[in-house]
C-alpha cells in the first residue's frame, strides 16, 4: 500500500503550490512531485494588443518583481523595432534594473531564506518566521532591511513614474533623462545598499559559515545535483542582469553554449508533463531524458547560484572578494549544492549595490538624449534578463501595424522547473524514511526548492484566508488516513 | 483621522480584480480624509501604503474554500488567523502589521478586510464571474459603511455599540443566504 502526503500551501514563497509525497509500502519515498496552479491565459490575452503596451501589461504578471517583465518586454521592444538605445537610456535602465535587483535579493535572504538559515531549519515553527529573523537580527537591522528597500523603491519612483508598475522602458529608450537631483539621490541609495550589502554578507558568514553543521547541511547529497547552468554574462564572462550573451555550463564547468537572446529557441526546448501545467524547459543541445541529473541529461538550472557557476567572476570589487571566498569554500566550480543559492544571492546582492554606484556615479548617465527613435516594420521581438530568480524571456510577433499576434514568455521558475523537481524529490527521499514524517523533515523538504526562490501563481493576491500548512495523508486508494495541520 | 480604503488585486486576472474595481467605483464618494488607492502590490511593499493612515479598510479577493463564490466576508487582522507560516512576497496584512508593530513603524490602529470569496483557477482576461461581478455594489456599500461607523465612533455619536473586534459581521450570508464564517477552520474537508 501507498501513502500519499500534501504539504498544501507551501509557506513563504509567492504564489500557491502544492507537494505530493508518495510513500511505499516500507514508508520509504516512491516519488515526490511539486504541482503549481499556474495562472493560465496570457498568450491568448495579449492578442490584438499593441506591442508598446506590453512593458506595462507583463510588468502585472507579478506583484514581487514587475520590474523584470517591464524590463525584458522593453528589451523585446527595441529587438522589435530594431533600435538601440542611446548610452544614457541604457545606463538608466541598467541603474534601475539594479536597484530592483539589491531590494528583492535583500527581501529573499532576510525573510524568505532567513527562517531557514538566520533562525535555523530545527528552531521552532513559531520563530520560522519574518518575526522571528527580526528577532535574531535585532530591530536595528529590521528596520534597515525595510528602510533600505523604502529608499531603493522611492528611487525607482522617482525615475521610472511608479515603484510597483515601471512607465519609463519604451522601445530604443526611456522616457525621460536623469537630472543631476535624481543622481544625486541614486548615489546616496547605492552608497546605502552597498553598506547594506556588506552588513548582509557579514551575516550570512556569522550565521551559516560560523555553524560547521550548517556548511555539512548546503554540501549534503541530499541537495547536491550536478545540472548544466544557463546565465547571461558580458564580454568578459562576468555575472550581468541587465544585457548581455547566454551562456551553458555543463556538470564539469565546462561552457556548452554560448548564444545570444534571440536564439534561445535554438536551445531551449520545453517538455509537458501529465501532472502539472507547468512547461519544463531543457536544453534541446543534449536533450530531455527525464528528471536526472548528469551530463546526458539537458536539465539545467538558472539563478544566482548558476549565474555564479556560468560566469568566470563579478565585475565589481567586493563582489568578486565575496565570489573567491564562495570557490574556496565550496568549489572548485561549478557548485552543484541548490542550498548554496543563499551564498550566491547575497554575493549578488553586492554586486548589484557596486554597480548602481558605478552607474550612479557615470556622467554620461545625466545625458538628456535618452531614447532613439524606431523607424523599422515591426515583426517579431525578443528580449532577455536575469529575473532575481533566473533568466526571463519575452517573445512576440506582431503584425506590420505593432499588434501582437503571438507572445512566448518563458519565466525563470520555468527554467528551475526541472531541477526543482529533482530537489524535491531527492530530499523527500534523503529525509522521509520509515513512513516518519515530521514537521522538521516536511521543512528541509520545503527548503530544497524555497532556495530557487521560485515564483508560481504570479499575479494571484487572493488572500489566502490563513497561511496554513496542510500534510494530507492518503493510501492507495485515495482515502484520508491522516491530516495534520499548521494552523 | 485618515482612513485608507485600499483595494487589492490584478485587474487582468479574471475575479482577483474584484478589490481595485470595488474601490474604483467608490472614487468621489468618499472624500476629505479618506484616501482611495487601487494597488497590484504585495508583501512588504504595502507597509508603506499603510503608513501614515489610522484605519484602514482593505478590500481584497479571499480563497478560503468554505463559501460560495461572491460570498463577502469582513474580518480583523486577529481573526485572519495568526502570525505563523507567513508567505512573506504575499504576506498576509496581519503580517505586515505585527512586523510594522514590531520595528516600532507606523501602522493603522485599527484595520478590517473585506474580501470577496473567488473561485480558481484565475484567468488573464477572463472577466468578473457572475456571482463576484455581483458582489460590487454590496461591497462598496459595506466600505462606505464601515468608514461611516469609523467617523461616527470617533466624533463619539451613535453607531458605537457594533464596532469593536467582537461585533459578528465576521459571519455574512453568501448571496443565496448559506451561512459562511472566517473563523471556523476544521469545517475544510
Amino acid at each position: 500500500m501507498s501513502r500519499e502526503i500534501v504539504i498544501d500551501p507551501m509557506t513563504r514563497l509567492e504564489g500557491h503550490g502544492r507537494i505530493h509525497i508518495f510513500l511505499n509500502a516500507d514508508g520509504g519515498v516512491d516519488r515526490a512531485y511539486l504541482q503549481i496552479p499556474e495562472l493560465r491565459g496570457f498568450e491568448k490575452f495579449v492578442q490584438g494588443r499593441r506591442a508598446e503596451d506590453m512593458p506595462q501589461i507583463t510588468s502585472r504578471i507579478c506583484g514581487v518583481c514587475p520590474m523584470a517583465h517591464h524590463m525584458a518586454a522593453t528589451k523585446a521592444l527595441d529587438d522589435l523595432y530594431q533600435v538601440d538605445p542611446p548610452p544614457a537610456g541604457r545606463k538608466i535602465r541598467e541603474l534601475l534594473y539594479n536597484a530592483f535587483m539589491v531590494e528583492d535579493h535583500a527581501l529573499h535572504f532576510f525573510f524568505l531564506g532567513g527562517p531557514d538559515f538566520i533562525v535555523g531549519p530545527d528552531a521552532p515553527r513559531q520563530k520560522r518566521n519574518i518575526l522571528g529573523v527580526v528577532d535574531a537580527v535585532g530591530l536595528e537591522i529590521g528596520k534597515e532591511v525595510i528602510g533600505v528597500r523604502k529608499q531603493l523603491r522611492d528611487l525607482v519612483a522617482a525615475v521610472a513614474g511608479k515603484a510597483i508598475h515601471p512607465v519609463f522602458g519604451l522601445p530604443g529608450g526611456v522616457s525621460r533623462s536623469l537630472s543631476g537631483e535624481l543622481q544625486q539621490q541614486a548615489a546616496a541609495a547605492a552608497a546605502r545598499a552597498i553598506e547594506f550589502s556588506q552588513f548582509a554578507l557579514g551575516a550570512f558568514r556569522k550565521t551559516v559559515l560560523g555553524n560547521p553543521g550548517y556548511v555539512e547541511f548546503i554540501t549534503s547529497e541530499a541537495y547536491t545535483h550536478r545540472t548544466y547552468y544557463m546565465g547571461l554574462v558580458d564580454d568578459a564572462n562576468k555575472v550581468t542582469f541587465y544585457d548581455g550573451t547566454l551562456r551553458v555550463v555543463g556538470p564539469d564547468g565546462k561552457e556548452l553554449l554560448r548564444f545570444a537572446g534571440r536564439d534561445y529557441l535554438d536551445h531551449v526546448a520545453e517538455h509537458v508533463e501529465p501532472w502539472t501545467y507547468m512547461k519544463f524547459c531543457f536544453l534541446k543541445d543534449i536533450g530531455w531524458t527525464g528528471f536526472a541529473d548528469g551530463a546526458a541529461s539537458g536539465v539545467y538550472s538558472v539563478a544566482p547560484l548558476a549565474r555564479l557557476n556560468v560566469a568566470d567572476g563579478m565585475a565589481t570589487p567586493r563582489a568578486q572578494e565575496a565570489y573567491e571566498e564562495f570557490v574556496t569554500t565550496l568549489g572548485p566550480k561549478p557548485v552543484h549544492h541548490t542550498l548554496a543559492s543563499h551564498w550566491a544571492r547575497i554575493i549578488e546582492l553586492v554586486y548589484a549595490a557596486e554597480r548602481m554606484a558605478e552607474l550612479a556615479a557615470d556622467p554620461q548617465i545625466t545625458d538628456p538624449q535618452v531614447r532613439t527613435l524606431p523607424a523599422a516594420v515591426p515583426r517579431e521581438g525578443i528580449g532577455v534578463v536575469e529575473a532575481p530568480r533566473g533568466t526571463l524571456f519575452h517573445h512576440y510577433r506582431t503584425d506590420e501595424r505593432g499588434l501582437v499576434t503571438a507572445a512566448n514568455l518563458v519565466v525563470a521558475t520555468q527554467n528551475n522547473a526541472a531541477r526543482i523537481a529533482l530537489s524535491v524529490d531527492k530530499a523527500a527521499r534523503a529525509l522521509i524514511r520509515n513512513g516518519q514524517v515530521d514537521e522538521g523533515l516536511l521543512n528541509r523538504v520545503e527548503m530544497s526548492f524555497r532556495a530557487y526562490d521560485p515564483c508560481f501563481g504570479c499575479s494571484t493576491h487572493s488572500l489566502p484566508g490563513h497561511m496554513a500548512l496542510i500534510v494530507e495523508v492518503r493510501d492507495a486508494d485515495g482515502s484520508l488516513v491522516q491530516e495534520l495541520r499548521r494552523d | 483621522m485618515r482612513t485608507l480604503v485600499l483595494g487589492l488585486g490584478n485587474e487582468y486576472a479574471g475575479d482577483d480584480a474584484v478589490g481595485v474595481l470595488a474601490v474604483r467605483a467608490l472614487r468621489g464618494a468618499l472624500a476629505g480624509d479618506t484616501d482611495v488607492v487601487e494597488s497590484a502590490a504585495s508583501g512588504l511593499a504595502l507597509l508603506e501604503v499603510f503608513a501614515g493612515y489610522d484605519r484602514a479598510v482593505v478590500v481584497d479577493s479571499i480563497r478560503t474554500g468554505r463559501c460560495p463564490a461572491g460570498t463577502i466576508v469582513e474580518a480583523g487582522l486577529a481573526e485572519l488567523g495568526p502570525v505563523i507560516a507567513p508567505s512573506l512576497h504575499q504576506a498576509g496584512i496581519p503580517e505586515l502589521a505585527a512586523v510594522a508593530r514590531r520595528l516600532g513603524m507606523d501602522f493603522p490602529d485599527r484595520t478590517r478586510v473585506l474580501a470577496v470569496e473567488v473561485a480558481g483557477p484565475l484567468m488573464f482576461g477572463a472577466p468578473l464571474s457572475e456571482p463576484v461581478a455581483a458582489a460590487i455594489a454590496p461591497l462598496g456599500r459595506r466600505v462606505l459603511e464601515r468608514v461611516k461607523r469609523w467617523t461616527s465612533e470617533d466624533s463619539g455619536r451613535g453607531l458605537a455599540e457594533g464596532a469593536g473586534p467582537g461585533t459578528k459581521d465576521t459571519a455574512p450570508g453568501g448571496p443565496g443566504g448559506t451561512p459562511c464564517t472566517t473563523t471556523t477552520r476544521s469545517a475544510r474537508s
